[in-house]
């Protein structure tokens, strides 16, 4: 007990950083219906530009703080706030791709700019024991950081709850009509949120950089740590909120001392850092459906169909590329081989993830850890002495109950949930389950073999290619089937309507398990590819199976079309390919990858919302700009659709012989 | 074969507002009963309550011997009961074709666990034969291969009525599925409804703001007003009534 008084303060201030990471998500997505998935990139963004200042620069701490504060929380914010206006009409997956296209951009930027080690900075503020309290020990610093975020919060606590702006605010997200009838202008309360919500991100990223140190890939993982004190406040309560980050706060300062203490397993020291991502999944677990509301969809627009063509053309498209894929080998040299394999083992990969995108509107942010599943499984199956096909097999078998057991809580309530899921499973995975015997264990790495099979050594790196062909064939031909099959078109029904298909007996949640599995088994075929080209595989933060290669997936699946089969490729041959050639090859390109992909991800979700063309014609008129474009699509989809008068009644408890009367009279 | 719809003393609140108010409609088998009001009246959240798609606060639900409440919208679509929506809820990127196919594949693929996955021989074929039956009976059998989306209103709402007929219901909900049609379409309509009762034994509980379709068609009335049901009694007997009058009345001027 002693011992847990000692972490205790400590522990409080943790739990009030996360509190402000988790309030500026939790309030920028109560606002705007937009879940921001770069909401740790921020606070990276913003804890490099004041180790680039104060360090770098040898600014004083308190300038350099305000500085970061203003260009990351204030002018970042407004940033945000566009980019959240474009996407407020687009599907949910859109949204995704866009935030994730941030995310991947800010993280690569910062990699580029200043390198992935993790850079040691100093406490700033004053460490002196400000007073003790019998175990207590209470420092400036930890007075200052806990005194600031728990004003915050009780602060915005109040402005939501008590005032009737705040209250307002959070009605239109799920009603552009009610936008059009209210009296208060809330773009302006929109705006003012995703300021704050930027800059508790931006104080957040800079009080934690003297404990975790700077480091982007840490503070984009710890934000999971939000997700949890979120998910508890049901993303919506910021009370609730605040008092899950503390709870966290405290688990994670405290446990992770007593778990050192059991075992030196990395698999248990890391256990209790997971905490948030557990709270997480109870919550998905436990809340019954009506208590966690995906905001913001009921005004989504659909994705346009894509355009089909007739057999002939599909088919001679196919055969023509099976005959090309199948020459490589022929025109290309050996030692560039090894890079088509592993193209097609990413092809087979993002095959999974655009069937679970494009065709079920779902999406996983830890494709890449499916892909470690089956990889792993592969290993050991070959240890165990089964052969290449057999171990194939099971791989694929086994992320089936393994996509279950991820999706099967999240997917009752809605896309944003299963993506949040996803990506905090990826993160655990990284940080616990990678570790565990039954994947790549303590030692981060496990024997996957290339086969010798009826004679045909595809050890060497030719057949290899044939064989790594023949399973993305395979995979090829279980996305076409899904598409051609009952499955397929019921997801085709309910990318249009849900609610019809369900009015018609469907069971929708099933469904989507269903494809979420059959993607997930597919991913771990390619991981078994993947793995096979160097031999081995590993859960290192560089290797194919980190959650940075899931996110950056993600964005270059986002802009590389919605078809089936030809937009795997392409995002396949431009994630894994292009690198080999010129001009991509060099080292510029190769530095700024990520930045290039996240920005054209970002930049395909919101395209449909910026009229170009109408730009382009107002240019070439004169007058200039003489419109409002301020909430652009919003407005525009209102034109477009008759806005319903809405009738106000003001007694409908009393009497009805008087109601048929008055109703008229109070009907305007 | 026919069963009836009965839903006894249904309350919806939202937040503090009631907008259905311990409403009871007993809907025969094999009949068209109305149920009418004023916008806002509550109707569609009414037919929400009975399909599951709201919560109400009481009330009760049965189809037949069936006990619907407590159930989730797509286990009382499972156990008989069908609806169509005001704003019509069509697969807009699908053939027409597709979409009336889509209702009887969605209803089949319930009633095994990887029903979702493949189809039987034997339900593609009644899929197939009830899609042909519906498109034909409501009349759009020529417009098989065109996509929804370039239909007029008129054409969307036969596509989902035949949708809903194609799909082996016991009892349908119908929410004003002939707004926007002319008065021509609108006759020819009635006569669909009445045609597809007739031969099915299927009940219609029918929410229309067109008095004539409903005068021509339905047996019986409700008559809903500020969510209570203020008028019970036959479609002649509701014409005559001041109340009922008086209801639209004040809907008239609403609008």
């Amino acid at each position: 007990m002693t011992e847990f008084l000692v972490f205790l303060p400590s522990g409080v201030k943790i739990g009030a950083i996360y509190a402000l990471v988790a309030l500026g998500l939790v309030l920028t997505y109560k606002t705007s219906g937009i879940f921001n998935f770069a909401h740790g990139g921020v606070a990276a963004v913003s804890a490099y530009l004041f180790y680039e200042l104060h360090i770098r620069q040898g600014w004083h701490w308190a300038p350099a703080f305000l500085v970061s504060l203003i260009i990351v929380g204030v002018f970042g914010g407004l940033l945000m706030e566009r980019l959240a206006a474009l996407l407020s009409s687009a599907p949910t997956v859109m949204v995704v791709v866009a935030t994730v296209g941030l995310l991947v951009f800010l993280q690569s930027l910062m990699t580029a700019i200043y390198g992935p080690a993790n850079i040691f900075l100093k406490s700033y503020l004053p460490t002196s024991t400000l007073f003790t309290l019998g175990k207590f020990r209470v420092t400036t610093e930890d007075l200052a950081v806990t005194g600031f975020s728990l004003g915050a919060a009780i602060g915005l606590y109040l402005f939501f709850e008590r005032t009737r702006i705040g209250k307002s605010t959070t009605a239109v997200v799920d009603d552009p009509n009610l936008l059009s009838l209210q009296a208060t202008n809330p773009s302006m309360v929109r705006r003012l949120s995703w300021i704050i919500g930027s800059s508790f991100a931006a104080i957040s990223g800079m009080f934690l950089a003297p404990l975790l140190g700077v480091s982007v890939n840490t503070l984009i993982l710890l934000v999971i740590a939000a997700y949890g004190a979120a998910a508890l406040g049901r993303f919506e309560n910021l009370l609730l909120t605040v008092i899950g980050a503390m709870i966290i706060g405290v688990m994670v300062a405290y446990l992770p001392i007593q778990f050192a203490k059991l075992s030196t397993n990395v698999l248990v020291q890391n256990l209790p850092g997971n905490t948030p991502f557990l709270l997480l999944f109870l919550v998905f677990l436990v809340a019954p459906t009506r208590l966690l509301t995906e905001r913001g969809v009921s005004n989504a627009r659909r994705l346009r169909p894509i355009r089909t063509y007739s057999r002939p053309v599909t088919y001679g498209g196919f055969a023509l590329l099976g005959a090309a894929l199948l020459l490589v080998p022929a025109v290309v040299p050996n030692a560039e081989m090894t890079q088509y394999a592993s193209t097609l083992g990413y092809f087979i990969v993002f095959a999974s993830l655009g069937m679970l995108v494009w065709m079920s509107g779902q999406i996983s942010l830890c494709q890449m850890a499916f892909a470690a599943v089956g990889a792993a499984t592969a290993g050991h199956m070959l240890a165990y002495g089964l052969s290449w096909p057999l171990a194939l097999v099971v791989a694929g078998a086994v992320a089936i109950p393994v996509g279950a057991l991820v999706s099967i809580p999240a997917i009752r309530f809605g896309g944003i949930y299963v993506a949040i899921a996803t990506f905090g499973f990826a993160i655990v995975m990284q940080q616990v389950g990678y570790y565990t015997p039954i994947l790549f264990g303590q030692d981060q790495r496990i024997d996957v073999p290339r086969p010798v099979i009826f004679g045909i050594h595809f050890t060497q790196v030719v057949p290899f290619y044939y064989l790594s062909l023949a399973v993305a064939v395979l995979a090829a031909a279980v996305v076409l089937a899904v598409r051609a099959s009952r499955l397929g078109g019921l997801l085709r029904a309910m990318s249009d309507s849900p609610t019809a298909l369900a009015a018609h007996g469907a069971k929708t949640t099933l469904i989507k398990v269903v494809v979420f599995c059959i993607s997930a088994s597919l991913a771990a075929l390619g991981g078994v590819v993947i793995s096979g080209v160097p031999q081995n595989a590993s859960g290192a933060l560089t290797g194919p199976f980190s959650v940075t290669v899931s996110l950056v997936m993600v964005a270059v699946l986002g802009f590389a079309g919605r078809r089936p089969i030809a937009s795997p490729l392409l995002a396949a041959v431009l994630f894994q390919l292009i690198r080999i050639y010129p001009p991509f090859d060099s080292a510029l390109f190769l530095k700024y990858e990520g930045v290039i992909f996240g920005a054209l991800a970002m930049f395909v979700a919101v395209y449909p919302s910026l009229d170009i063309r109408g730009a382009i014609a107002r240019l070439g008129s004169a007058g200039g700009r003489d419109q409002d474009t301020a909430g652009g699509p919003v407005r525009a989809r209102l034109e477009s659709r008759p806005v319903k008068p809405v009738v106000i009644r003001t007694a409908p408890a009393a009497p009805q012989a008087e109601l048929v009367g008055s109703g008229k009279g109070a009907s305007q | 074969m026919s069963v009836d719809l009965d839903v006894k003393d249904v309350t919806v609140r939202f937040g503090g507002i009631v907008a259905v108010n311990e409403a009871s409609v007993y809907a025969k088998g094999a009949r068209i009963t109305g149920l009418i009001g004023p916008n806002g009246a509550g109707k569609t959240t009414f037919f929400n309550a009975c399909t599951g798609r709201n919560r109400p606060e009481s009330g009760t639900v049965h189809l037949g011997e069936d006990r619907l409440d407590g159930h989730g919208t797509a286990n009382r679509a499972h156990r008989g009961l069908g609806r169509t929506f005001q704003r019509m809820e069509l697969f807009e990127s699908l053939s027409v074709a597709e979409n009336v196919r889509a209702g009887p594949t969605a209803y089949f693929s319930s009633f095994r666990l990887l029903g979702p996955l493949y189809a039987r021989a034997k339900e593609s074929k009644e899929i197939e034969r009830r899609a042909g039956e519906a498109m034909e009976r409501c009349g759009i059998g020529h417009l098989a291969r065109k996509t929804v989306v370039d239909l007029s209103t008129g054409q969307r709402r036969l596509v989902e009525l035949a949708r809903a007929i194609a799909t082996p219901f016991k009892f349908l909900l119908l929410d004003e599925p002939a707004s926007g049609l002319d008065a021509a379409e609108t006759h020819n309509f009635g006569r669909v409804l009445t045609d597809h009762v007739a031969e099915s034994g299927v009940g219609i509980l029918l929410v229309e703001h067109d008095m004539s379709l409903v005068s021509e068609i339905c047996e019986r009335i409700y008559v809903l007003d500020f969510g209570r049901i203020i008028y019970e009694g036959t479609t002649k007997d509701a014409m005559n009534s001041e109340l009922v009058r008086s209801a639209y009345l004040g809907e008239a001027i609403v609008a």
